[in-house]
């Protein structure tokens, strides 16, 4: 009874906003759109039309591919500097707090950051033309705006590697150095002891920080909008292109898109529980 | 994710119950002001009871948004109106809410825009909807400055991209579109004037072009030019003033059949098409950008003034020069302010689009932010119309003669989307289907 009380404001304001939201996306994607004079529901032509359409996949895979890449590339990258951190060295303390600043800075700044830096017309290039290695700074090779999403994946991994540090950095410090030190007595190198006793300790940690990160990767929306190649554009993108579309009644396929990320997010998050609880229960933490 | 998120949680908001009082005081004001039964003394009244009106505008240009600030705030203020500006990336949004909140049921008085910078397809659609304030131009004082006859030369402000303004909207600012490169880095004998020549200059300087992708406005107009530039019949925009329903899809796809296949042909020579993806900028902050890093050698933009005023903020390279691109197909037009049917403080949308079709708001706008004058200067009397033609912030690289010699017409509200669609289906898409079909899926969903 407590507990359902003190769960009741977040309950209310998760419910009644994000469900409704969802409820009415949901409702709108299946033809309910009475303000435009569409009274069709249920009609899943909505749907029909979306997944009958070889653009729809194609934003599907580069959606999940640059979700997928740069949440690993996040995992490697901030285990590698929890790990770094975890050990004493001078100028540590500096540089830890130089590595959380990403986490304060929001997400445009970073993208903001990537076009001054990395775009044809960005810093970079410019110092490469001003140097005599560029004949314009034009021909600056293309980091941004191209299919294979290094841009975002560039954004994506610099928020979230040190995001990832911390929670793995909180984890192993809860862990202590023990075992580690008595597998390295044991006599097991660097990676040994790496892949047999930190890897398995911090399981945990990385399942949350890369289940965190890729929920936000497949659903965001200004990176890929801003770095992104163009069409065939992320599902987020597509579904907001829809819905800006003059065409009225493209907003409800706008809608079925949005509900197809919801159904795809949902899906990974559900998969993605189950094989852990396995493995939990295979490691006997159940 | 943000966007469409938002969307729904705001259309959610709307769409509870609310109750079905229509504000009655704000009905029968509308009506006996559009009878011309309320004297303007008396909407001056009512606008200081109301003492706000809400600004809905395009946001993407600090000089209009200082101005606004800056000189249109303390004219309201002396009036007893404060000015809320609201400040949006795309003039759909304002458009979406009135709908939206019509939709939710919120009848005269009851919505949040007042009024509303507008012109093209968001004015059909507003009107379509039947989403407007209604015939209140001839009614204002500063119609005056307005030639509301069937003068040729005044034909903008009785049509805007061929759908009847029906005195719903009144003009505010003129625009054409207008070509601009950096001279110190291309040759001005090297431009094109035509079509053919900018493929020539592509093969040549592969990359170094783009132009803003539809479905926004500038990209829409840039397609509509090539359209009418490589009419078949070589009538140029005659054939577009007439609407999607006259002309009938066949005729349609016929009609734009050259111009959207050289489009599609030019693709490859585009920025990054070199690349293989050719790049499209999403809207007018990237297009600058893209000219002002050199990475095109020009870009085209509605903005008569907009290297003047460039060159004096600093936002354009010191070579810029404008040139006539392309020659008889230059889209000139109008935009205006509008007031929608649902407007919480109508009397003071009236006060501020009275104020600002006067000539002190018309010469301190073209003076500051560079914006053409949305009234007709013959019909001032002949010292007025000196003042404003000396606000003018000057033309670069080209004459105003050049520019009237050159200017072609809005294509029509209803094929305005039409285009749109082939242009994202056919290019964007890269559908191989034949342009027949394309054109008649077009007329199929867009409304």
């Amino acid at each position: 009874m407590r507990t359902a009380l003190l769960l009741a404001p977040l309950v209310v304001v998760l419910g009644g906003l994000f469900g409704g939201a969802l409820a009415l996306a949901v409702a709108q994607s299946l033809g309910f759109a009475p303000w435009f004079g569409v009274r069709a529901f249920p009609d899943p032509s909505h749907f029909a039309a979306l997944w009958g359409s070889g653009a729809f996949w194609a934003s599907l895979g580069l959606t999940l591919g640059y979700a997928g890449a740069a949440t690993l590339g996040a995992l490697a990258l901030g285990t590698a500097l929890a790990l770094a951190l975890g050990r004493a060295f001078r100028g540590r303390g500096a540089a830890r707090a130089a590595l959380r600043v990403p986490l304060v800075v929001p997400y445009t700044v970073g993208i903001a950051l990537a076009v001054v830096m990395l775009g044809n017309g960005g810093v970079l290039a410019r110092a490469g033309a001003a140097l005599g290695l560029l004949a314009d700074p034009g021909d600056f090779p293309r980091i941004l705006h191209t299919h294979a999403g290094w841009g975002v994946i560039a954004v994506y991994v610099w928020k979230q590697a040190p995001f990832v540090m911390l929670v793995v950095g909180a984890g192993l410090a809860g862990m202590g150095r023990e075992t580690r030190e008595a597998a390295a007595t044991l006599g097991a190198g660097p990676w040994t002891t790496f892949r047999l006793v930190t890897l398995p300790q911090i399981v945990p940690a990385l399942t949350t920080a890369a289940l965190i990160s890729l929920a936000f990767n497949v659903g965001a929306f200004e990176a890929p909008f801003i770095l992104g190649g163009g069409h065939p554009d992320t599902l987020p993108v597509l579904a907001w292109r829809d819905f800006n579309d003059a065409d009225y009644t493209r907003q409800l396929r706008g809608m079925a898109a949005v509900v197809s990320l919801v159904i795809v997010a949902g899906a990974i998050l559900g998969v993605w529980l189950l094989l852990y609880r396995r493995w939990e229960r295979r490691v006997g933490r159940a | 994710m943000t966007h469409p998120t938002k969307a729904a949680i705001l259309a959610l908001a709307l769409a509870l119950p609310v109750p079905a009082l229509a504000d009655a005081a704000a009905e029968r004001f509308r009506e006996a002001f559009l009878a011309g039964e309320a004297g303007w003394p008396a909407v001056e009244a009512r606008a200081r009871e109301e003492g706000a009106v809400r600004f809905h505008h395009w946001g993407g240009s600090d000089l209009l948004n200082v101005w606004l600030d800056g000189v249109v705030a303390p004219a309201m203020a002396e009036r007893g109106v404060a000015l809320d500006a609201v400040r949006l990336t795309a003039t759909k949004d304002a458009i979406d809410l009135v709908l939206a909140e019509r939709g939710a049921g919120r009848g005269p008085g009851e919505g949040s825009v007042d009024l509303v910078w507008v012109n093209g397809e968001n004015f059909a659609t507003l009107k379509d909807q039947d989403a407007l304030f209604g015939a209140f131009v001839p009614l204002l004082p500063a119609a005056a400055n307005l030639d509301l006859t069937d003068d040729p030369r005044a034909a903008l402000n009785l049509r805007d991209f061929g759908t009847p303004t029906g005195g719903a909207e009144v003009p505010w600012s003129g625009e054409q579109y207008v070509c601009a490169a950096d001279t110190a880095r291309v040759g001005r004998a090297d431009l094109p004037a035509t079509f053919a020549d900018l493929r020539r200059y592509l093969e040549a300087r592969p990359g170094k072009f783009a132009y803003v992708k539809p479905p926004h406005y500038l990209g829409n107009t840039f397609v509509q030019q090539a359209v009418y530039a490589l009419n078949p019949d070589g009538t140029g925009a005659e054939p577009f003033q007439r609407s999607a329903a006259e002309l009938g899809a066949a005729e349609v796809a016929r009609l734009i059949a050259p111009g959207i296949d050289y489009l599609a042909a030019l693709e490859p020579l585009l920025l990054g098409g070199p690349e293989g993806n050719a790049r499209y900028p999403e809207d007018e902050a990237a297009l600058d950008g893209l000219l002002g890093n050199g990475e095109v050698d020009f870009a085209c933009k509605f903005g008569v003034f907009a290297v003047a005023t460039g060159l004096l903020t600093g936002a354009m390279p010191e070579g810029a020069e404008q040139f006539v691109f392309p020659e008889g197909a230059m889209i000139k037009n109008k935009s205006y302010l509008a007031i929608p049917a649902n407007a919480p403080n109508p009397a003071a949308a009236l006060v501020l689009a009275d104020w600002m079709t006067g000539l002190e708001a018309q010469v301190s706008k073209l003076e500051a932010v560079g914006y053409p004058a949305g009234i007709d200067g013959w019909m001032l009397d002949p010292a007025d119309a000196a003042r404003l033609d000396a606000a003018s912030p000057g033309l670069v690289g080209v004459t105003q003669a050049e520019l009237d010699a050159n200017a072609a017409p809005d294509t029509n509200a209803t094929l305005v989307d039409v285009i749109e669609a082939v242009w994202l289906e056919r290019i964007e898409r890269g559908s191989d289907a034949a342009l027949d079909e394309i054109v008649a899926r077009a007329f199929e969903t867009v409304r």
